[in-house]
Parts: C-alpha cells; structure tokens; sequence
C-alpha cells in the first residue's frame, strides 16, 4: 500500500453523528435565533417558514443541539481537559494564528483552542438552556428571570456564534483535508503529523503494538 | 395626527365593571370562570381573553377603611417596552393617534412583549399561541367612535379624547381635589415610560401601588442593555468573525501540510 | 321617587341609606357623581356594610341592621335640638302647626289606644282637633303643646346621640358627622337628596322609616326641591309600573280595591273620598268619583248598571290578601290554584321551606316564565336540593299540576316600562319571542277568551263579570299594546277623542280610563311616552319632553313646596317653577296652573293640604318609633318590654319558627351584588360571568378566627340553611351594641337549585314577618349562626 493511501482513523461514526447532528441544529437554531434577535435579519424567518414556526420551532432546536453537544461532551469532556502544554500553546496562539509554529507545543488529538471552543460550546450552551427555558415559557416563568434571561441568552449566543465562525473557518478552509476527518472519519498520517504531532506519535504507538 | 388618550378618574370608579363587560362583548371574548379569592375581582388577574380588569383593594388606616376600585388594561405607553422587546416587525404597531396595538397575523407568540412591559399587561394565550392586551379598541376609534369600556363607563369615570385636553383636564380635576382637602390627589402619567395614553386620577397619587400601579414604571435596563450594546458587540462579533476569517485566509492562507507518508523511511502502517 | 334619577345631580347632600346605588343601580349613580363634581355634592352612606356606595361617600357610618329608624329619629332630634331645619318650610308647608287630641301619647312603647288582645291600635285618639266645620284646629307659632311640631318635638327627644350610638353600633362621633353634612340642607339655598332602595322595604317596619326620612327632608325642606324629595330606587325595569297597575288593595291609580262592607259604588265613593281637613286644602283626592267611574267604564264599558261595580271583586273588610296572608293560606290549604307570572316566589319568598309545602297544597299552577324557576320546580325540591330541604316531598307524592308555559324577554317586547324616575318610556320588541313563548298580553288573553269560553259553554258559579268584562281589541287574542296603553290613558265617550290628562275625566260615566294617573300619556298628540325631546329650558335636567312621566308629565313631586307661601323660591337658582303672577311655569305643578300662591296648601293630594309629619293613617302610631326585628340580638333599649312592632304580623303555622339570640347569635342580612340580576343570571353563566360563585360575608373579628376566605361555611337560622363560600372582609365590622359586640353575616341571595349555576336559597333562612302596612318581609336583619363545614 502506497503511504498516500493510509487511512488514520480521526473520528468514529458515534462521534461524526454526534458531532453533525449539533453542527446542523445549530446552524438552524443560530439562524433562527439571528431572526428573531434583530428586525433586520427577520428575513431568515421567512427562509425557515415564517416567524411563528421559527418561534415554535426555534427551542427544539436548541434542545436537540444541547443533546448532541452532551453526547459530544460525554465522549470528550476528558480528553478536552487542558494540560500544562496547552497552557503554553495558548500562551503561544498568537503565533498560531500566523503559521508561525515554532516553539509551540505539539497537538494531541485536539489542540488547546479546539478544547477552549469545546469549553466555550458547553458552557454557552448551558447558559442559553437555561436562559433559553426561561423565554420559552414566558407566562409561567417570575419576571425577574425573564428580565435576566432576554440579556443573558443572546450573550451566550453571541459568544457561542462568535466560537463557531472561528470553528467553520478552521474545519473548512483554513486547514485543508481536516473537514474528511469529520465526514469520513480519517486523515492522511501526514495531516495528523502536521497538525496534531502528539496524536499522531500516539496513534502510530498503538498501531506499532499489534 | 392627534394623539389619543384615556382618563380613569378612579374617584369616580364604582367598581361596577361596565367596562369590563363592555370590553368583553365589544371584543367578542369567551369567558372563563377565575378562581374566588375573597374579592370582588373578576379575575385574579388580566387573562388572553380578559383584557380590562377592575382592581379591588382594600386599606385601613387610623380605623378608616378605604376600598380602592380602579381599571387595570394597557396603558398605551409613548415608549412602549413591548414594542422595543418584540421580534417579529409589525407584530406591536405604535400608532399616529398613539394607541398601541397588537397585530396578530404578525405576532409569533414569543412572548417578549410581557418581558418587556413594565405594566404586566400582555397576555399570552396558549390556544392560539399569540398575546393578547386592550387595544383601546382601535377598531373603534379609527372609525371616530369611543372605546367601548368608555361609551359604557356610567359614572364618566372614564372619557376619551385628545391627550393634551385630557391631561389639562384631569389637572383640573386633582386641583380640585387637593382643594377640597385631598393634599395627596394628583395625576398618573409615568415619565419612565415616556408617559402614558392612559391617565389616571388618584386620590392618593404618592402611592399608586395602592391602586395596583407600578410606582416608577420603566423600561427595563436589562431590556435597554440588551437593545443597545448587546446589539452592537453583537454584530461587531458576527461581523468580525466572517470579515475576519475571510481576511486571514487572504492573508495567510491554507494551512499546508508536508504529507509524512511520502517519506520512504517512514513505513506505512 | 317624588324627584327622579336625573335630578339627583341638583343636590347638595345625597343619604344614601337602605340602600347601595353605586352596585345596583350603578346606571343612575351617574347623577350621583355629576351632584360631587357639579356641585360638590356631600355624600353619607349608612349600612351595615361598607359596600362599593360607601367607598365612594364622605362620610361612611356602620349601622346595625334593622335599626335604621333609630338613626333617623336621631337626626330628626339632632335637627330640633339643634335649630338646623327649614322653620319658615316646616310653618308654611307641614302639618306641625296642626292641633292633635289630647287623648293621643306616647308611654313604654304603645302609642294611645294599644288593643292587647285584638293585637291592635284603636286610632281615634290619633286625629287632629276639629273645629266646628270639620278642619283642624292649627298654631301657626307652634308653641302650643299640642301641636304636632311640639308633639314630635317631645316624640324624638329620647334620641339622643348616645341612644343612637347605643341601638345602631355606630360611634356617637360618626352619628354627628353624619348629621352635621345631611343638616347642613337645612338652609334655603341647599338641598339634599335620600336615596333608598329594598334596605328599607325589606323590615317589619319599612313603611314608618321611610315615613321617618320624609319626616327628615320636611324638618329640612327638602320635599318638592331640586335636589331633594325622597327617592326610592327600584330593582326592575318596571317596577314602578306593576305597583302603579294595583296589587291586592289597590285597583290601578292606587285607587282601593272595594271591601265587602261597600255594596254600592255611592258607599264606596263615600268610603273612600277624603274630605279636606283644611279650608286651603285643594284635595286633589276628591276627584275619586271620576277616576273610579272612568275605571269602570273600561272595565266594563257604557250602560252598565251602577257602572258595573257590582262585578268588581270586594274583600272582606279588614281582611288581608298581601303575600305572606296568602302564602299563609294556601300553606294551611285554603287556596286552589296559583298563577305565577313574571314572579318565582320559592325563590323570592322569606322561608323557602313554607314556600315548597304551601305549593304542595294547591290543586294546579300556572308559572309563565322565561326559564325553568325554582318555582316551576318546585316538586322536585327534595331530588335538586336534599340537604337543604329535608322536610319537602318526594316528588312523586305531590300532585300540584303545574303548567310552564314559556313567556317572552323584555327585548321581545314592546311597551313602556316605568322606571323609578316615574317616567313612562316607550320601547320597541327588538325580537320575536323564540319558539312557542307568547308575548305577555296574548298569554293574558289566550287565557281569558278560553276561560270566558268555558263558562259559556259549561255554565258556572258567578260568571257575570267575565261575560260582562270589555274586550274589544282588534286582535282579542293578542291585544296590542298601543291599544292598551290608549285605553290606559282614557278618552272621551262623547267626542271619542284621546283625554289630554285626568283633569278632563269626569264622574257621569262621559269618559272611560284604564288608569287615572297615566292619562295625558297617549294623547291624541300621539304617544308621548315615545317622545325623546332632550330639551331643558329649566336647566335642572328636567327634560320635560323625553318620555313621559306620571303624574301630568311633572318631574319632581310636590314641586309646589319649592317656594315660600307667596310663590317666591326658596332658592332662586334651583326653581323649578316660577309664579309670573297670572300662572306657574317650569315644571308641569304639582298645583292648579293658574291658582294664585296663597290659594291652596302645596300638598293638594292631602287633605290637609299640607305634608304630614303626623300620619294617623299607619298602623303602628302617627309617629314612627324604633322596633327591634322580630329577630334581634338585643332588647330595644327605648322599652324592652316593647321591643318588637306589636302591630306587626308574625305567623306562627307549623313552618313559622323564630330564633332565639342564644342560639342564632348573628344579624343575617340579604343583599344582591351588580354582578347579578336576582335570579335569572344564575340561569345564562356565560352573559353573566363575574361573580358566578356563591358567597357569604362574614365580618373581621368574628369569634371563630379559624374561618378563612373560601372555606366552606353553613348558615342555619330557625328556619333552614345553607352553605356557601366564606368571605372574611373588613367591610363588615362587628358592632358595639350598649356593651354587647353584635356580629353580622351578608348573605348574597341569587342562587337557587335551578339554573346553570346552582347555590343555596338564602330565603331558606329568612322569617314569614312582614311589615304590617305594605306586606314586605323582614329580610334584613334575622338571626343565624354560621359554621365550618
């Protein structure tokens, strides 16, 4: 078998399910919630079947969004804990940001800012649950939540979309081939050197085994 | 456009719900049945289909009782919290005479309205999953007719008329009554909320919350936070974020890799 | 009312007592308020409960019920003592300067004349002093001892504010603040008005206290002003209209029905036309003969033989047919058959439980109704409501027949209703009456053809004055009410022609009318009832051409005492008619239009000529005297060895029970909430949505702390009970009774065991006591216990 050929596994169906169930639910519950968040972009309510539907529909879609992102987190939330190398590529993701890697420590399997956006997708999405709750159900909540709730939930939700946009741009254009790992479930060993050394090594480690 | 308004003299309220009747009929509201809680309260509260409400409160003070009757609806605010809450256009219209109305072939039933209303008046139904207030009959009024709470009102406890002529008379009325030995009768006009198309006249004005009236009724800050600089960072994020990729990648471009596995020394697996 | 709703907004001062306009009239409270911003207008509310009239009044004072005599002696007393009454109204319009009989007094209780054991006044001593052509004996100084000024002088002295204080509950403070603002109309240039309602009917005494608040507005010279009069708000569109047409005594225009011992019209005439008492007197009542015999001639129609009188039925004399009589008698099984229009005595009736067995008694009944009553339900009392009737028959062991036979709503009809105001007011049917309700008059008629049938066919006892009776309308079956209303207004039999008012009926049978009063009502100008002129050139809001009010189109009765005795106003700004020297102007006047001020006494309806304060006519004394209900929690404290009205009727039959104050220890009062209609809204829950609920009032400081708002609570009196949600509210307050803290208990009355929403019957509580002179139950003020359930 030609090296090209070779097939690293990135990610399994569990996780590719998982993984795109939430990437779909939020692309629908963040544009719908863009709808309803400014008279300007109300047009996309028409796009997703008018502003009641969307009203309707628009917190089920949160639901399903914070499920995926638990099945997600189930399976992750361990190896997303950050370590003191992650720390110092943190420190360092300045450089990162301009190709410039020397001197940063390796990946492992998610590097510290795929970690930090996991951090920040749970945590947003706790708050916008909960917010989100609240403004679901309006005349049964005590208006104070309320009142909280219709400041707190866009917050999340920017701070959420804001983490997403810088995700999408990564897992499509800025790294070429790492989109296959997430459709397909597996990278070429070079990509896996490249972007995710420490990972590799590992994988490479456990294959020497057999 | 002149702006409209409403006058409660709630000095002349008997609590004999005409106007709630009225407002039922005229409306064409199903009634249902509210719970007994010792009063003489309709309901205890406004409902979707119950948008006029006679409020009873009793007070005792150095062994006199009083027993405060006056009419709890929309109160048709200049800088209404609803609007400024809603999401979907044209759902919570402001008009030139100054009613607010709800239209509901627009209203998503989201229910930011009630957040918004510093009032506590819209109503949310879950039948028809739309909100519901007292639209000071607009579809009266933009036919030159009176409300209908106020075409029943028996005792002129309420009129209906230009807004400047109503405020100029019921400054005259609590004159009046402060001449006659009510030191504390004066107007409800709320300035938080830019003023109101509904005026009352209260006996005891420091203290409206007697009444069942919010004493310094504004709009929210949570509400005002969220409609500015949450708005703002908002788009300045979203904005940011897809300018920003985009510029990266101009700039700097794919992140490429050197594919190991072209390497003969390094076997594949 | 003598005045009217729209003339309330001419007063300085408005009582509101015995009753609670802003929740039951809450339309004609308009007036109310437009008198407080017009003209500043004071307003007293006394009741026993603080109810919405109170909320909105100056000055609220707490009465226990019953006792509202006692507070209205201590006003006239506070009035006397104090100098605050219109002198100069009382010399020239009241008989105070009439001299009474030496024989007549006062002493423990009894007025002169007391009969124990006939349980009766012997009234000759009550009766003016005569001179020797037939008038009373008067001192215009007043001074004389025997003038009924001095007389009542003494009378009320025993009210003092203390006294009050002691029988009503309320606070000698609020008594004088109360009397300070009504006295305060006691000058020429303010008036005041008094508002009642069924909180004064509804007593063993009622007639003597509204007899008592008219002795107050003379005393102030409120009576026949703008503004003033005494003022009786009634609780149906038409109930001022069904008294107007008779009752047991009266035949339409409050003409007395004949009694046995008045074989001839010439000895009915004789009994029953007043002789004037005064040389000045006008006596507007002499005119008897004519309104009687233009009765008759409707009645009966021309050529009749002593006009027809003969047929008119006549009652023993002495005899009494009024409600609780009769309910009486047919419970001890003395009556056949019963026809209920418009009426649901189970439900509206004092002591349900007589009721059903009384009913029980009869052979067949007829209720016309717009629903299903508890009435037409009677029989099926002990199925609907068992707990509260275990006494009442099975259904299957009664055998009245009863017929229901479905009636029309006031929108389905048309007609006149005469509202309180005395306004006659034309009104169109809006609807045909749904399926086979009939309209009222077709069912009246329907039932007189097939029974004048009956007899003509099949014979029987006494069938002349049905055969005898004129029935000429167009349609007989299904008069129509124009033509009534015409035959009501009169015409003449020589010309055919409409009568312009009674003034032209006459007594040698040239002219027939159905009811003396309503002539002028339906002229040959047309229907005047129908008319909707707003004009008010007197600015009183008199508005002389909207409809049409009895008598004579006059708006405010009496309104002759409005100016002094040379025809000068009392209140130059407040006339409502005006001498020009040749005629009166303004308001149609209560006086000959063209009778010169000094010619007649204002009062021409009385012989005397004048208003009474002294009123020999009433069964229980010329003066009205405070009695406690039959049911009291206290001894009277002006003579606890009389403390209730020895002339009042009290049954004692074997449904008839009264309650002692150790077992029942509370006041019970009956009222009725604006949410409701008596009880016909309990039959549409829907139109009538608020309120759809039961509830009893109980006051703040009861002794038993653990009932609490919504609990479930048993009222039980000697009579019956019921049971209901409790109201715990400060608006009834226990009352200090001369040391003794009485509590009361509201009982809203309009539920019953049929309908769409069902509740108790609170006349299962309530008395067989009646007021002796008008036949109205005691249904405020009875004693009843209350528990948790």
């Amino acid at each position: 078998m030609k090296a090209t050929d070779q097939k690293i596994p990135r990610f399994d169906v569990a996780e590719r399910v998982a993984h795109w169930l939430a990437a779909l639910s939020f692309l629908y519950t963040a544009l719908t919630g863009l709808a309803l968040w400014s008279h300007k972009l109300y047009w996309l309510a028409y796009v997703f079947g008018g502003g009641a539907v969307v009203r309707g529909l628009h917190p089920w879609g949160g639901v399903i969004f914070v499920a995926a992102l638990g099945m997600m987190f189930r399976r992750w939330a361990k190896q997303m804990r950050l370590d003191a190398e992650d720390r110092e590529w943190l420190r360092q993701s300045h450089k990162y940001a301009v190709h410039d890697e020397e001197g940063l420590p390796d990946a492992g399997r998610f590097n510290a800012g795929q970690k930090m956006l996991f951090w920040l997708q749970s945590c947003s999405a706790a708050v916008l649950l909960v917010s989100g709750v609240v403004l679901w159900f309006p005349e049964t909540m005590p208006r104070v939540l309320r009142l909280a709730a219709v400041l707190i939930h866009p917050l999340a939700a920017i701070a959420s979309i804001g983490g997403i946009i810088v995700h999408i741009y990564m897992g499509t254009a800025a790294v070429p081939e790492a989109f296959r790992g997430m459709i397909q479930g597996w990278v070429r060993p070079g990509w896996a050197a490249s972007h995710h050394p420490k990972w590799y090594r590992e994988v490479k480690a456990r294959s020497g085994k057999h | 456009m002149t702006t409209v308004a409403k006058l409660i003299d709630t000095t002349l309220c008997i609590g004999c719900k005409a106007c709630e009747v009225a407002c039922q009929e005229w409306n064409d509201q199903e009634f249902t049945l509210g719970t007994f809680d010792g009063t003489y309260q309709t309901m205890p509260d406004l409902a979707p289909n119950f948008w006029n409400l006679i409020k009873f409160n009793e007070f005792e003070r150095d062994g006199q009782l009083s027993w405060l009757m006056s009419k709890y609806q929309c109160m048709h605010c200049a800088d209404p919290g609803c609007l400024r809450a809603c999401p979907a256009p044209g759902a919570i219209v402001q008009l030139k005479n100054g009613i607010v109305d709800f239209v509901h072939d627009n209203c998503i039933g989201c229910g930011y309205c009630i957040t918004g209303c510093p009032f506590d008046v819209p109503r949310l139904s879950p039948v028809s999953k739309k909100v519901y207030k007292c639209s000071l009959c607009s579809d009266r009024t933009s036919v030159g007719m009176t409300p209908a709470c106020i075409k029943t009102c028996p005792t002129s406890c309420l009129t209906f008329g230009a807004r400047d002529e109503l405020l100029r008379k019921a400054e005259i009325r609590a004159e009046t009554l402060r001449a006659d030995g009510d030191a504390d009768a004066g107007i409800y006009n709320p300035e938080g909320v830019g003023g109101t198309n509904v005026i009352y006249v209260l006996r005891e004005a420091s203290a409206p919350q007697k009444y069942g009236l919010p004493k310094d009724p504004t709009i929210p800050w949570t509400l005002s936070l969220w409609k500015g600089p949450v708005k703002w960072l908002g788009s300045l994020v979203l904005a940011g974020g897809i300018l920003g990729t985009f510029f990266h990648y101009i700039r700097f471009g794919p992140r490429e890799y050197k594919d190991e596995s072209d390497r003969p020394e390094n076997p594949a697996v | 009312m003598t005045n009217g709703w729209n003339d309330i907004a001419n007063a300085d001062v408005i009582l509101v007592m015995g009753g609670n306009p802003a929740e039951n009239h809450p339309v004609g409270f308009r007036f109310v308020m437009e008198a407080r911003l017009k003209r500043k207008a004071k307003m007293v509310c006394v009741d026993p409960r603080f109810n919405r009239t109170a909320a909105v009044s100056d000055c609220y004072v707490p009465i226990r019920s019953g006792t509202d005599i006692a507070f209205l002696g201590g006003l006239i007393h506070y009035a006397l003592s104090n100098g605050k009454f219109q002198a100069d109204y009382v010399r020239q319009h009241t008989n105070a300067s009439f001299l009474v009989k030496s024989a007549f007094g006062f002493e423990g209780g009894h007025f002169s004349g007391w009969d124990g054991g006939a349980g009766a006044y012997d009234k000759s001593s009550w009766q003016y002093e005569l001179d020797a052509q037939g008038f009373a004996k008067v001192d215009p100084t007043l001074e004389n001892p025997r003038t009924v000024f001095q007389l009542m002088k003494e009378h009320y002295s025993r009210y003092t504010a203390e006294k009050v204080s002691e029988i009503c509950g309320c606070s000698v403070a609020d008594f004088h603040k109360a009397a300070e603002i009504i006295c305060s109309a006691a000058t020429e240039d303010r008036t005041g008005t008094v508002l009642y309602a069924l909180g004064w009917t509804q007593h063993s005494h009622s007639v003597q206290l509204i007899h008592a608040a008219a002795m107050v507005q003379l005393l102030l010279g409120n009576i026949g002003m703008p503004g003033g009069g005494v003022n009786a708000q009634r609780g149906h569109a038409n109930i001022q209209g069904a008294t107007d047409m008779g009752q047991w005594n009266m035949l339409p225009g409050y003409l007395r029905i004949p009694r046995a011992n008045m074989a001839t019209l010439d000895a009915y005439l004789r009994a029953n036309t007043p002789r004037p008492l005064r040389p000045d007197s006008l006596n507007y009542w002499g005119n008897t003969p004519k309104f009687m015999k233009s009765l008759l001639r409707a009645y009966y129609g021309e050529g009749q033989n002593d006009f027809g009188y003969g047929w008119l039925p006549k009652i023993a004399e002495g005899a009494d047919h009024s409600w609780g009589y009769f309910f009486d008698e047919m419970h001890e099984g003395r009556i056949e058959g019963l026809i209920s229009f418009g009426m649901n005595p189970v439900a509206n009736g004092p002591n349900t439980a007589k009721m059903l067995t009384a009913l029980a008694k009869l052979k067949w009944m007829i209720v016309v109704e717009n629903f299903e009553t508890e009435t037409a339900a009677f029989w099926n009392a002990k199925t609907l409501a068992e707990k509260d009737y275990p006494v009442a028959g099975q259904p299957a062991d009664i055998e009245t027949e009863v017929f229901l036979l479905p009636a029309s709503c006031f929108a389905e009809k048309d007609g006149a209703f005469v509202n309180s105001s005395r306004w006659l007011q034309w009104k169109e049917a809006a609807l045909d009456p749904p399926g086979q309700a009939l309209r009222d008059q077709e069912i009246v008629a329907r039932l007189f053809l097939k029974i004048r049938d009956l007899y003509r066919e099949e014979g029987g006892k006494a069938s002349e004055p049905l055969m005898a009776m004129r029935w000429d309308y167009a349609t007989p079956h299904c008069p129509s009410l124009v033509e009534v209303a015409r035959e009501l207004n009169g015409r003449s039999l020589v010309t055919g022609k409409q009568l312009n008012g009674f003034g032209e009926l006459q007594d040698d049978g040239t002219t027939l009318c159905g009811n003396w009063i309503y002539s002028g009502s339906f002229t040959e100008a047309g229907n005047q009832m129908a008319r909707r002129g707003q004009a008010d050139p007197t600015a009183l809001g008199l508005y002389s051409e909207w409809s049409w009010s009895w008598p004579a189109n006059r708006r405010i009765l009496y309104n002759r005492a409005s100016a002094d005795g040379k025809g000068q106003p009392w209140d130059r700004t407040r006339a409502p008619l005006r001498w020009d020297g040749t005629r009166w102007s303004g308001d149609t006047p209560d006086y000959k239009a063209d009778a010169a001020p000094e010619a007649f006494g204002a009062f021409i309806m009385l012989p005397e000529g004048v208003a009474k304060f002294f009123t020999p006519e009433l069964v229980e004394g010329p003066f009205p005297e405070h009695y406690e209900p039959a049911e009291s929690p206290v001894d009277n404290a002006l003579h606890p060895e009389v403390s209730f009205n020895p002339a009042a009727k009290v049954f004692t039959g074997s449904s008839d029970k009264l309650g002692t104050r150790d077992e029942y220890p509370y006041v019970g009062i009956t009222y009725r909430l604006t949410e409701h209609f008596h009880y016909w809204t309990k039959h549409t829950a829907r139109e009538a949505p608020s309120c759809s609920r039961i509830s009893l009032s109980k006051c703040r400081g009861w002794p038993e702390k653990n009932i609490r708002n919504g609990d479930q609570v048993r009222v039980t009196s000697a009579r019956g009970q019921v049971e209901g949600f409790a109201l715990v509210t400060k608006r009834l307050r226990g009352l200090n009774i001369g040391g003794k803290t009485v509590y009361q208990v509201g009982l809203p009355i309009h539920w019953g065991f049929v309908g769409r929403v069902r509740g108790p019957l609170i006349n299962n509580l309530t008395a067989s006591v009646y007021d002796p002179n008008s036949g109205t139950p005691e249904y405020k003020g009875f004693l009843v216990n209350l528990e948790k359930v």
